[in-house]
């Protein structure tokens, strides 16, 4: 079946299964931005923005977001760089095979709160596993970031 | 997951007429658990564009639509205002936000998980259930219903009644389903208690119910002895996350903590 | 050589991971991103029996599908055996698997491949294909392995390389045993003696990026596999051997690594790719599912630990006596190294002992292989050892923390078990050059305030908080074992390219040899280019393992910086007519007297006008000792006395790494080896049923940490400088991950009394023990 959304406000149209994932679409349409870890629902790694709102590609079928916005990472490369450099900052990157899920989801946190507790950035971004870092350093991060302007 | 048709219905009448054609098409809610079990699928019923994803209030309840997204739900500002916010807050508990995002309050209730945060955090209150064709249940009629329902959940009616409410998950991590689950509430004096996963699903607990909602003033000791009614007339099984015995223990420390709270 | 470390500029620096910005973008260069686009999926069909054997292999109708290239069975594969451990050679695991064999030893293991066009040709295929299995009694309680009736490895042409007390027959794939002085006497003299068993659990790597490769053919029709891998040198000495190719024949490219931790030391899914793409000439790739990673890879080595301290009434310790027992699942990879290393990186840290001892046997059993896992046999030595340690000074009416800093190990100290024990041979005697663990201790117990603190306090009629510490000890790379090189290359504009085989994994290798390049040639990061790793284009690395890369692979590109400044004041001295004494560098200009040459200038004449050459200069390093970090740790928990739940308020370490290269990096290291520590002692359960299939095999029945369970971490490092480390860094890599059990343990009993022998320490168990206390 044909299935037409905007991808970064480009209007794609691709031939998908009707039982597809909206991951794997994407990364057979050669965007290998969207990391699949678990392709469980669990892990957050290949979580992109659909109408502005974070959900794990994994797990939504492409069929179902006939004629809706997504937003991947190549959608926000300058907040990602910002996001990227407090990671840093904080000791809070490493392998990175999480990082554009949580850079997603942190940018729609930026825009869901205006002055998120550390309680509120840890419930929103919960659903992104990291195996690598400390994850307080991630919150700590986060808030540099969510202060910068 | 093998799926042969996608099939975005025009009406509910569309959509039901769909659903009866073969036995292996089915409604699709967030699409969450239709992945997880893998199981091969005629057609896939999207309901998207009936306008099912919308809560709405009136004088004597809240109305919501079964495609309303948990995140939606739990956002809502008239759920927030539901006993003392511990609807909302047990919807909170479901994994993350990327995942509430796609999970539906009307997926949740259809599969009857024994897991479900969001049944044991609905079973305290008075909810009900609508069927189209023309269909009323109860919540808890529905958990006890034998065989499959082959009717689509329209919306869920939460009754709009003064009381408070108390959610308690026992997990491992966050991202854990519960190794037990309680909802307690008390609404105009008469409280209910509900317990799930132990590990089968939500249920209330009658007799615990039944003891503290005769007792005058109850005290910390009534508490106490409600929930170990509770403890001891509920089955309780192991498995690979928590023994029978340790569910039971955790029965009698939340029943109790759940009654004092919802006394504050 | 020492340097001052107020006049390092880049060194010791806050310096952004040089690799950050672009993964945060999402550019493509993990493993599957480029495999190329038309390549034949694999997949493997798994074994549904804990032990079997194959009867008959029928594999017709799988052939017949459209779409279907090539299907494998154990019929079509060589039948050399060898270790997929990912060691250098001669390997000291045992080589007792076969790409396919007709046993199956646990339920994942591999029975058959597939090569399809898509995935859904693939899975369809391996439904067609039917096997017959003698389904064979399984061993699936470690503790019952040894001699069993059962024999998991019965068949021929299976070998040790060298003796690591390899024994098929009696499932046996390791023992060691080794003793310094004499344990019974000391331990008869001792005033007090506490004798304890701990159990460990087979801790999953939980890496976000499953394991992952793929295979092409190049213009030469070379063999090309990327892979998501820790050895890609090993890798291709390995390939190579078992398929009967030469060396020259095979290119591996590791490109970015989504999470290793030991892990992706091992081999996965290569020699399914290699196969595929040489038989059919076309592109392959294989991308493990979460599952298999679960269920179909490696573990932690889970152990019975037996740990015997005696120890006079002042406190002073006279012997310790550990025996262990050891589950390699079905394969032996990495079963005598991470063994020995419960002894060689943990009883040391006690080492004014009169005696120690340490043996025992590493069996094998129906369950998931286990193999190499960040802290390595450490963390479940330190588990056992520290735990022990707190029941000795309770006997003794002691603060647990005096017994540690009478009995550890102080600078310029040593231990006999060094030159006993090294990784599958003898070891390497060594000083302690640095050692703060004193001050480790002190400082730890100021930020947790042990002081008023120690052993725990209420909080209300059902709360109580407990605090319990730890010290541990690690190592930096294997001593006259472990190797790394580095070419850098001058160009033109006075930028290098730094060419290494050291893999980044995601620990920031790459930064930290950019740093210590950039620090001895006086420039910044952003003149240094990396590239790493590629068996074509970088000098050889032995990989990342054993803590190796900072201090080995550091110390050969410093080596390489050092030599590449020789040379560029030589050249100088040519364009300056001078001597080279008298030039003096600063990193961007040539100076002698009123003479001077930049760097810049001098990178294009020397390709363009005079003085015509490449610059470019290759060093290699390896140890001659293996100097070990050090770290206290200290940890608050609140516990619910009514449910057993627990909260970790705070996890406070001291570390003692040397020189931290980068110390934002080095922080990193620490707190993620701290919460996949955390996670072994709390929430990571492994669950099989009675027929050996694994539970505990996806991330909602595993259960790593997530940022709501890490409350505070509070992370300090002590001034220290090791002389043999580059710029005076020692390793940080796995240092982390030691203490949490232990810790969590010992604040645990702190605060309930309940001591808990088994990992992980969940609610349940301490409301259990609770509930026994009261009896």
């Amino acid at each position: 079946m044909l299935v037409s959304f905007y991808l970064n406000d480009v209007k794609v149209t691709y031939e998908v299964k009707p039982g597809e994932y909206l991951a794997n679409t994407l990364r057979s349409h050669g965007v290998k931005s969207v990391r699949i870890g678990c392709n469980e629902s669990t892990c957050g790694s290949c979580t992109l923005l659909v109408e502005g709102k974070p959900v794990m590609s994994c797990s939504i079928l492409t069929a179902s977001i006939e004629g809706k916005h997504i937003t991947t990472v190549e959608g926000i490369q300058e907040e990602a760089a910002k996001i990227s450099r407090h990671f840093s900052n904080e000791g809070a990157d490493q392998c990175g095979f999480c990082n554009v899920g949580l850079a997603l989801v942190i940018y729609a946190l930026k825009k869901e709160y205006k002055n998120p507790t550390d309680e509120e950035i840890k419930n929103y971004i919960v659903g992104n596993l990291c195996r690598c870092s400390g994850l307080q350093s991630q919150v700590n991060a986060i808030k540099a970031y969510l202060k910068e302007e | 997951m093998k799926v042969n048709e996608y099939y975005r219905a025009s009406s509910l009448e569309d959509a039901y007429r769909k659903l009866q054609e073969d036995p292996k098409n089915v409604i699709l809610a967030g699409g969450l658990w239709i992945k997880k079990i893998g199981q091969s699928v005629n057609a896939l019923i999207d309901l998207s564009t009936l306008g099912l994803n919308k809560i709405s209030e009136n004088e004597k309840e809240v109305v919501v639509g079964s495609l309303v997204t948990q995140r939606e739900f739990e956002n809502s500002k008239v759920i927030n205002s539901l006993y003392g916010g511990a609807i909302a807050f047990a919807t909170r508990e479901v994994m993350g936000v990327n995942f509430r995002n796609i999970a539906t309050i009307g997926g949740s209730i259809m599969g009857r998980y024994p897991f479900s945060d969001v049944i044991s955090g609905l079973l305290p209150y008075d909810v009900e259930l609508e069927f189209y064709p023309n269909q009323v249940m109860s919540l808890e009629d529905y958990l006890g219903y034998k065989g499959k329902l082959n009717s689509i959940l329209v919306a869920i009616h939460i009754k709009k009644e003064k009381g408070n409410g108390f959610f308690k998950k026992v997990k491992t991590t966050a991202l854990d389903f519960p190794i037990i689950n309680f909802g307690v509430s008390k609404v105009n004096g008469k409280y209910t208690v509900v317990v799930g996963n132990r590990p089968a699903g939500s249920i209330r607990a009658t007799k615990a119910m039944e003891y503290i909602n005769n007792v005058a003033n109850p005290s910390e000791l009534d508490y106490k002895k409600a929930a170990e009614i509770a403890a001891s007339e509920l089955a309780f099984m192991d498995n690979k996350d928590a023994s029978a015995e340790y569910r039971k223990e955790l029965t009698k420390v939340y029943v109790k903590r759940g009654l004092m709270e919802v006394n504050k | 050589m020492i340097v001052d470390k107020k006049k390092m500029r880049v060194v010791n620096n806050k310096t952004p991971s040089v690799d950050g910005k672009g993964l945060m973008q999402g550019r493509s260069f993990y493993t599957d991103d480029l495999a190329e686009q038309n390549s034949l999926v694999i997949k493997i069909l798994r074994s549904p029996h804990a032990f079997a054997r194959i009867k008959n292999i029928d594999v017709s109708e799988a052939q017949k599908i459209n779409g279907v290239a090539l299907v494998l069975t154990y019929k079509d594969v060589p039948h050399v055996s060898f270790s997929r451990a990912g060691q250098g050679y001669p390997e000291p695991s045992p080589h007792d698997k076969f790409i396919l064999d007709e046993y199956v030893r646990y339920v994942g293991d591999e029975v058959a491949m597939v090569a399809a066009n898509d995935e859904d040709t693939a899975i369809e295929a391996l439904k067609a294909i039917k096997v017959d299995y003698e389904v064979l009694d399984p061993v699936l309680n470690f503790e019952e392995a040894f001699e069993n009736k059962s024999v998991i490895h019965p068949e021929d042409g299976i070998n040790e390389m060298f003796p690591i007390g390899f024994d098929p027959k009696k499932n046996v794939a390791a023992s060691y045993e080794m003793q310094v002085g004499d344990v019974e006497k000391e331990l008869k003299k001792s005033d007090v003696v506490v004798d304890e068993t701990f159990y460990t659990q087979a801790q999953a790597h939980a890496m976000l990026e499953t394991h992952s490769s793929n295979a092409r053919l190049d213009e030469h029709n070379r063999l090309v596999i990327y892979s998501s891998t820790q050895t890609p040198f090993h890798m291709r000495r390995i390939l190579a051997t078992t398929l009967g190719m030469p060396v020259s024949q095979i290119r591996v490219i590791k490109p970015r690594v989504g999470g290793g931790f030991g892990g992706k030391q091992a081999f996965h899914g290569e020699f399914f790719c290699a196969l595929t793409t040489l038989r059919t000439g076309r592109p392959s790739r294989l991308v493990y599912t979460r599952e298999e990673v679960f269920g179909s890879s490696y573990t932690r080595h889970p152990m019975r630990i037996e740990m015997k301290i005696g120890a006079m009434k002042d406190g002073r310790i006279n012997a310790i006596d550990c025996r262990a027992l050891s589950d390699t699942g079905a394969y032996g990879e990495h079963s005598l190294t991470v063994f020995m290393i419960v002894g060689s990186k943990v009883l040391p840290l006690y080492n004014k002992v009169d005696a120690v001892r340490f043996g025992g046997r590493v069996v094998y059993t129906n369950h998931v292989p286990a193999g190499a896992y960040r802290g390595y046999g450490a963390i479940q030595g330190n588990y056992a050892l520290e735990a022990t340690i707190d029941m000795l000074a309770e006997k003794l009416g002691m603060d647990p923390k005096k017994v540690r800093e009478i009995n550890s190990m102080k600078e310029k100290e040593t231990s006999p078990i060094f030159e006993i024990m090294g990784e599958g041979t003898k070891g390497t005697a060594m000083i302690m050059e640095s050692c703060k663990l004193p001050y480790c201790i002190k400082r730890g117990a100021e930020l947790i305030d042990w002081e008023h603190n120690f052993p725990s306090k209420k909080v209300s009629d059902t709360k109580v908080r407990g605090y319990g510490m730890a010290i541990a000890m690690q190592g930096s790379g294997i001593p006259f074992m472990d190797m790394g090189s580095a070419t850098i290359k001058l160009n033109d504009g006075g930028s290098y390219m730094v060419t290494v085989g050291a893999t980044d994994i995601g620990q920031g290798s790459d930064t930290i040899i950019s740093q210590i390049v950039a620090e001895e040639l006086g420039t910044t990061v952003d003149k240094i280019i990396i590239y790493s790793s590629d068996t074509d284009l970088t000098p050889f690395d032995c990989g990342a393992y054993a803590s190796s890369t900072t201090y080995i692979s550091g110390n050969a590109a410093w080596n390489a910086a050092q030599k590449m400044r020789k040379r560029l004041i030589k050249e100088a001295a040519t364009f300056l007519e001078e001597k080279e004494d008298n030039i003096e560098f600063d990193g961007t200009t040539f100076t002698s007297g009123d003479k001077s040459i930049t760097l810049n200038e001098m990178s294009i004449k020397m390709l363009y006008n005079k003085n015509l050459q490449q610059v470019a200069v290759t060093e290699s390093y390896y140890g001659h000792v293996s100097p070990p970090p050090f770290m206290a740790a200290y940890a608050e928990v609140e516990v619910d006395l009514e449910t057993g739940e627990y909260d970790v308020l705070n996890y406070v370490t001291v570390t003692d790494c040397g020189t931290t290269i980068n110390p934002m990096l080095a922080r990193g290291q620490v707190e993620g080896g701290i919460v996949q520590g955390l996670g072994m002692a709390c929430f990571e359960a492994v669950k099989y049923d009675k027929k050996g299939n694994l539970l505990s095999n996806n991330f909602l029945n595993y259960h790593i940490p997530t940022n709501k369970e890490i409350h505070k971490l509070t992370t300090e490092f002590a001034d220290s400088y090791e002389p043999t480390g580059p710029f005076g860094a020692k390793s940080v890599g796995e240092i982390g991950i030691d203490t949490p059990p232990a810790v969590i343990c010992n604040a645990i009993y702190n605060a309930t009394g309940v001591r808990i022998h088994s990992l992980p320490i969940t609610p349940e168990k301490i409301l259990m023990g609770l509930k026994e206390l009261k009896k």
